[in-house]
């Protein structure tokens, strides 16, 4: 019984309280509502993953009058977009939303007409409990965090009128539709929840009205619509072949029945549309119009990885098939090209985007590795990049809000100009990309996970090894723009709620990276077991030793501790007459600001990013990428049907 | 591990200096008279790292002094995680860190040599990386082991399985030393351009941490080419010593060439003839 209040309370209360910001509200009345609200999810999600720990999974099932409110909402929601496309007279759009609809009323009237449905609508095991706290959790964060943004947002716009309220229901509600979303069993549910994904995604990107956040929300649009079109398919073929539209039923029913393998496979391919795999990313980077970087980071950290969800969630249903192999040569792809686009980047956000289609890529890939350890890094992936990309998004919020840019080249010097910002900034990079955090764990496990599988993997292998040494370039000289020591003084205003939510990310990824052994032990290793997968570590002195491999976290975070913060601590500084100006090939003039050059005249120092275009360059690689991604996609096809 | 397995690793700490700056001795007296010249004595190496570490002190920046520590540090300890017979991703990715730590230092300070130089320390990386990460994954294939240890109980030598991948460790084994063709971010043949890459604002006492860091990498990677003749260990020391042999005179056969050719030397034929060494040991298998 608490089970089913908590789910009511994960998933009603945030929309109840996005309705209700609707009434026109002063800012402290809205952090009146929403910092309750906020600390509620949070204790929720806690509360009912803790019940779903002790007492195994919760199904609910609701009175059958709920399938025709549901059916209503259905269609409700998809003439809403045939209205968004028609008014933007954007075709693809009212098609695609044409398609949903016919595929659904074949769906709903003619083969389940009439039939009533027994099935469970929710079932909510240690997945979706993993899901629910980083959604609830990082997810209300981010809502503290926009508190503080939001109104220096629409100062610098110079509105007459707040659109505050709406950008807050599309928001706060998105937390209680992700949560809908984990929860649901049967794919009518999780079909409705992923369509009303697809509008909030759609609201928050045209939130700002201009020409660019219109034209690339609709793009956002048309490509979940074909997301969704592909999910009602893949559910009406999965009803003709299972007889049944419960992923549960889907999933036990998976692994004996290769002919179910079109409907898993379109399932999958949803799933790659909502994570922006290649060559749909240009959803996600078109959503960092979006105001910045509130809802770009709900892009990021948490609605993105429904797409992740749906392919993890049916992993053991294609465990050994074609289907599995290729979701991992296609993620694998993923994240390499994207994380070589990733390297050319001059402006953060871009970076931010194009890192994390990388990282879903890489869950995505981890997913069709499908072995224990594979889907231990998986698991392990959601939670740290949820937490490492969500401290970063916020950090690049406020740096634009205090710089004035969100471009790479004007962060010169960042950590001497806003120190604390731009501290929990590089304790944020490394955590994306250094061992002994997070992030490199899962790269740690993905790589041994497929370098000892032979085979196709031998490929998957190499996409990891060479997307890892890319991801290395482009964070180490972002963190070397930062580092660069510049003169002048700090200037940093510090809004309370922005950087408490900024800072407390980042110790909290650092803080999971150290107890990385008993997050397995009591979130991700049940997460998986509940999908019916077995134990890859060997958790002895909170150590990860596997079969093939060790992992030594503490030890580890022991060892580059030391070696990073000793001498951060201990080194002092140079005395005035020990500091010796940069060489420059030249007579310095004053200091090192200038140097004698051609002429004797003084030419002023400037010291500029590389970024490698000739090879690297984004106009160059996309098409080459694009049609790569969409071959190894063919070939996912083609190879299921086969 | 136990108490055999840490001895080792102190030791090797205590020998890696000494042997690397030996090693580095050898290099010079070679290339000198490869060159036609005399060249220093093969202590020259020591005599160079207790001038630089009396040297007054004089720096741009502090960030420049706490990296380079760091860059030593974060080796040594890739290096006992190495003699620790631990994970040899885990020892790659650490390296990498120290790798960045390097480029780091040469980042703090807003000098347009260093930061060139940083910018293509990065390459580099990008390009070393994927090989040393799948020449691991490689060995594992054979063996069924990432770590260390377990290499060394598999009973056969693994050169005869793995000859081109080890091949491609050899490019990489370059980029390490910073030889020529590869030498593009620290120009140890003084290249013009670059007046000394990633090194340039590095002075003194910070100067020799980094030529002690240099020597605990070179034994790492020497090491990490010996395990391919495990069994018994002394052949794989004269492959090693052989292989950094191979190095000097490349060095001075070859010219200098561009980051760009670099990078597709190592992704094209580099991670190649580890796939197809992968490919032949699973097909013959």
């Amino acid at each position: 019984m608490t089970g089913e209040i908590l789910i009511g309370v994960l998933v009603l209360l945030p929309v109840a309280a996005g309705l209700l910001g609707l009434i026109p509200m002063g800012v402290p009345a809205r952090r009146a509502l929403l910092i309750p609200v906020s600390l509620v999810l949070a204790a929720a999600s806690v509360w009912l993953t803790v019940t779903a720990a002790a007492s195994g999974p919760l199904t609910v099932t609701l009175p059958a009058q709920w399938e025709s409110v549901l059916t209503v909402l259905d269609f409700l929601l998809l003439a809403y977009f045939i209205h968004a496309g028609l008014g933007a007279r954007h075709s693809l759009v009212v098609l695609l939303s044409l398609a949903a609809a016919a595929g659904l009323a074949v769906l709903k009237f003619a083969w389940l007409g009439g039939h009533v449905s027994v099935e469970p609508a929710f079932h909510v095991d240690m997945l979706s409990g993993l899901m629910c706290l980083v959604i609830s959790i990082v997810g209300s964060l981010i809502v503290l965090y926009a508190l503080d943004y939001m109104p220096r947002h629409e100062a610098h716009l110079h509105l007459d009128k707040s659109r505050q309220p709406q950008f807050f229901l599309y928001l706060v509600g998105f937390l209680g539709v992700m949560n809908g979303l984990v929860f649901a069993d049967s794919l009518l549910w999780l079909y409705f929840f992923w369509e009303l994904t697809t509008l909030c995604c759609f609201q928050l990107i045209r939130h700002d009205l201009t020409d660019e956040a219109k034209q690339n929300a609709l793009r956002a649009l048309w490509m979940n619509l074909l997301g969704a079109v592909a999910l009602v398919t893949g559910t009406g073929l999965a009803y003709q072949l299972v007889g049944s539209v419960s992923l549960q039923e889907l999933i036990g029913a998976g692994t004996a029945a290769p002919a179910l393998l079109p409907a898993l496979a379109l399932l999958c391919f949803t799933g790659f549309t909502k994570a922006a795999q290649v060559p749909f990313q240009s959803w996600l980077l078109g959503a960092m119009v979006a105001p910045t970087p509130v809802s770009a980071l709900l892009h990021s950290s948490t609605m993105v990885k429904a797409g992740v969800y749906l392919v993890l969630r049916l992993a053991p249903a294609y465990a050994g098939t074609t289907l599995s192999v290729m979701v991992a040569l296609f993620g694998g792809l993923v994240f390499v090209v994207t994380s070589i686009l990733a390297v050319s980047q001059p402006v953060s956000k871009r970076v931010l985007a194009y890192s994390t289609v990388a990282n879903l890529g890489l869950i995505i890939c981890c997913a069709g590795i499908n072995t224990d350890l594979a889907m231990a890094a998986a698991l392990a992936l959601i939670v740290f990049h949820a937490v490492s990309k969500g401290a970063l998004f916020m950090a690049v919020g406020m740096a634009e809000q205090q710089i004035g840019s969100r471009d790479i080249e004007d962060m010169e010097g960042l950590g001497f100009r806003t120190p604390l910002l731009a501290s929990a900034m590089v304790v944020g990079m490394f955590s994306m990309l250094f061992l002994p955090f997070g992030v490199a764990f899962s790269k740690w496990a993905a790589i041994e996970a497929a370098g000892t599988e032979g085979g196709w993997f031998i490929a998957v292998t190499a996409f990891l090894a060479v997307g890892s040494a890319a991801t290395l370039v482009f964070w180490a000289k972002w963190i070397g723009r930062l580092t660069t020591q510049v003169k002048g003084e700090a200037r940093e205003e510090k809004p309370f709620f922005a950087y408490a939510g900024t800072i407390g990310l980042v110790g909290t990824a650092v803080g999971l990276s150290i107890l990385i052994a008993p997050l397995m032990q009591w979130l991700i290793l049940p997460a998986q077991a509940g999908m019916g997968y077995g134990r890859p570590f060997d958790l002895t002195g909170w150590n990860l030793f596997t079969a093939v491999g060790s992992f030594t976290p503490w030890a580890l975070f022991i060892a580059v501790g030391l070696a990073v913060l000793l001498p951060a601590l201990l080194v002092k500084g140079p005395a005035g007459t020990e500091t010796a100006p940069a060489y420059l090939c030249g007579v310095n003039v004053d200091g090192d600001r200038r140097f004698r050059s051609v002429a004797d005249s003084p030419v002023p120092l400037a010291v500029g990013g590389t970024y490698w275009t000739t090879l690297f360059g984004e106009q160059k690689l996309t098409p080459v990428f694009n049609w790569a991604a969409l071959v190894c996609l063919g070939a996912l096809f083609v190879g299921v049907i086969v | 591990m136990t108490v055999t397995d840490v001895l080792v690793a102190v030791a090797a700490l205590i020998a890696a200096p000494p042997a690397g700056g030996f090693l580095v001795g050898v290099d010079r007296k070679i290339t000198a008279r490869l060159q036609g010249r005399m060249g220093p004595p093969l202590t020259q190496p020591f005599y160079d790292f207790f001038k630089l570490l009396s040297k007054t002190r004089v720096v741009a920046a502090r960030g420049n002094m706490v990296w380079a520590w760091s860059y030593l540090l974060l080796t040594m300890t890739a290096f006992t995680l190495f003699f620790l017979g631990q994970d040899l991703v885990v020892i790659f990715l650490i390296l990498a860190f120290a790798g960045a730590a390097l480029a780091y230092g040469a980042f703090s300070v807003r000098s347009p040599y260093s930061h060139f130089g940083a910018q293509r320390e990065l390459i580099q990386m990008l390009s070393y990386e994927p090989i040393l990460l799948l020449t691991a994954a490689a060995v594992a294939l054979q063996t069924g082991k990432f770590t260390v240890s377990g290499v060394l109980t598999w009973d056969e030598p693994l050169l005869p399985a793995l000859p081109l991948a080890f091949a491609a460790l050899l490019i990489a084994l370059g980029i390490k030393m910073r030889k020529s063709p590869f030498d593009i971010a620290a120009s140890e043949h003084a290249h013009q351009e670059l007046v000394r890459g990633v090194y340039t604002e590095y002075s003194g006492r910070y100067l020799a941490l980094i030529h002690l860091a240099h020597w605990y990498e070179l034994v790492l990677i020497l090491a990490f080419v010996a395990l391919f003749w495990a069994q018994p260990l002394w052949i794989g020391a004269l492959a090693a010593l052989a292989v950094f042999l191979l190095e000097l005179f490349i060095d001075n056969l070859a010219a200098r060439l561009r980051w760009s050719w670099m990078v597709a030397v190592c992704w094209g034929l580099g991670i190649g003839f580890i796939l197809l060494n992968m490919v032949l040991l699973q097909w013959l298998a």
